[in-house]
């Protein structure tokens, strides 16, 4: 069975283009399967993005119409997961940047994952604690664990220096390392946190 | 590389791995310490990211619909499209989607659905492919006791990739082995029962799922690696758990 899903894994929209992948029917046919398929994973990254689930569920309506719209875009199957999740992150901004959305009760939000999950308090505060984390620390930590993106993915996308990225995602998990009764570590000085 | 470096990049990707790094790490316990606590971390980090959205979480507060819909009604006085024509054309595209993807999902379905789970899981998860530091011997002892499973043999020189996922409602073992054929997926599964070996071919994956003692294993590859051989040796190494 040819699929397009063959090997989504973590690569760049800036992949080199194959063949075949032309706006045919089976092609077609293959970004429907790859839209299907790959959504929950969308809707994963852009909840842990928003941090609402109804907007989240729009924000990937949205994008993935934008997807069907520029099918022809891609070119690379191995390409379509960032190229999706990278439609996401920009949806959201654009959003974002519009308004800035109201604040939804997260301890709210928060009860349901620990009873959907079943899991322990740890787990719990994490979750919160990633949720509540500031967006430019929250959203490059979401890109790389959840989207697979690499440093440098993440600094082109966000306009940011990789060492900027690398100082973004330490403070990140630097914040969460309370959680587990670890000592923040200090912040490399040769560091900065600019683009 | 110093001491502020490599805590740069531990703390900025507890999976990196470079052999500027190794070389540090293997003559500073102050790096190797915060490697340890900064790779258990991260295993949290991603079992919490893990768990999708809760649909209990489906409805939202009034507060953030209007909100969305502000912005929705911002973006489109702005940029102009979102008149009322653009928006029919939107949502019969959309309804044309949904007709396009329901059918292709009937036509395309794939004959077992938990080896279409097991395969949607291992693609969400692209970092175990490629990660090639071998994983920590306590960490992956960690995990497999959190699992309940006893009797492993698995050891640390063997396994890339180690989580504990949440998968079909429980939290399962997810293992990536190098082999010299290319990485290789394990996930243990105490709570899929089958009844007999079970081979599939889905997205570009083979795999096999065979019964344990106590649910069952699942091995994928996207090479040529010998999964049933893999399957085998897991089997007596990972072949009970230990409470319900």
């Amino acid at each position: 069975m040819t699929d397009i899903l063959q090997d989504t894994r973590n690569t760049g929209p800036e992949k080199p283009v194959s063949p075949g992948m032309g706006p045919s029917g089976a092609a077609d046919e293959g970004i429907t399967r790859l839209l299907q398929a790959l959504r929950p994973d969308l809707v994963r990254f852009a909840h842990w993005l928003a941090r609402d689930r109804a907007i989240a569920e729009d924000i990937v309506q949205e994008s993935m119409l934008r997807a069907w719209r520029s099918r022809e875009s891609l070119k690379d199957a191995t390409s379509a997961r960032a190229w999706l999740l990278t439609i996401i992150r920009r949806e959201h901004a654009r959003l974002y940047e519009r308004k800035r959305l109201e604040l939804v009760c997260l301890d709210d939000e928060i009860d349901h994952h620990a009873l959907a999950a079943g899991d322990d308090t740890d787990l719990h505060t994490l979750r919160a604690a990633i949720l509540k984390l500031p967006m430019e620390y929250r959203e490059p930590l979401i890109m790389q664990v959840l989207g697979g993106f690499s440093t440098e993915e993440i600094a082109r996308e966000l306009s940011l220096s990789a060492t900027a990225v690398l100082t973004r995602l330490f403070r990140a998990r630097n914040k969460l390392r309370a959680i587990y009764g670890l000592a923040p570590s200090s912040e490399p000085t040769a560091t900065g946190d600019t683009p | 590389m110093n001491c502020e470096e490599a805590t740069l990049l531990i703390g900025a990707d507890p999976y990196t791995s470079s052999p500027e790094l190794t070389e540090h790490l293997q003559t500073c316990s102050g790096c190797t310490e915060f490697h340890r606590e900064m790779l258990g971390l991260e295993a949290n980090i991603r079992r919490a990211l893990e768990v999708p959205p809760p649909s209990s979480a489906a409805t939202p507060t009034t507060a953030s619909i209007a909100s969305f819909k502000d912005a929705r009604r911002a973006t489109a006085a702005v940029a102009g499209k979102r008149t009322r024509p653009a928006l029919w054309r939107g949502w019969a595209l959309a309804a044309s989607l949904v007709v396009a993807v329901v059918g292709a999902m009937w036509l395309l379905r794939p004959s077992d659905t938990l080896a279409r789970d097991l395969v949607a899981h291992v693609q969400s998860e692209p970092n175990s492919w490629v990660s090639t530091q071998v994983v920590d011997v306590r960490a992956l002892e960690d995990l497999l006791h959190k699992a309940g499973v006893t009797g492993s043999s698995l050891t640390s020189q063997q396994v890339t990739y180690v989580q504990y996922c949440f998968f079909r409602g429980h939290f399962v073992p997810h293992l990536v082995l190098r082999t010299s054929q290319g990485p290789v997926t394990v996930m243990v599964l105490p709570d899929e029962h089958v009844s007999h070996r079970e081979t599939f071919h889905e997205s570009g994956y083979a795999g096999v799922i065979v019964p344990a003692p106590q649910g069952s294993l699942a091995v994928l590859s996207r090479g040529a690696a010998s999964m049933d051989s893999i399957a085998q040796q897991t089997w007596f190494t990972v072949g009970k758990r230990s409470q319900p």
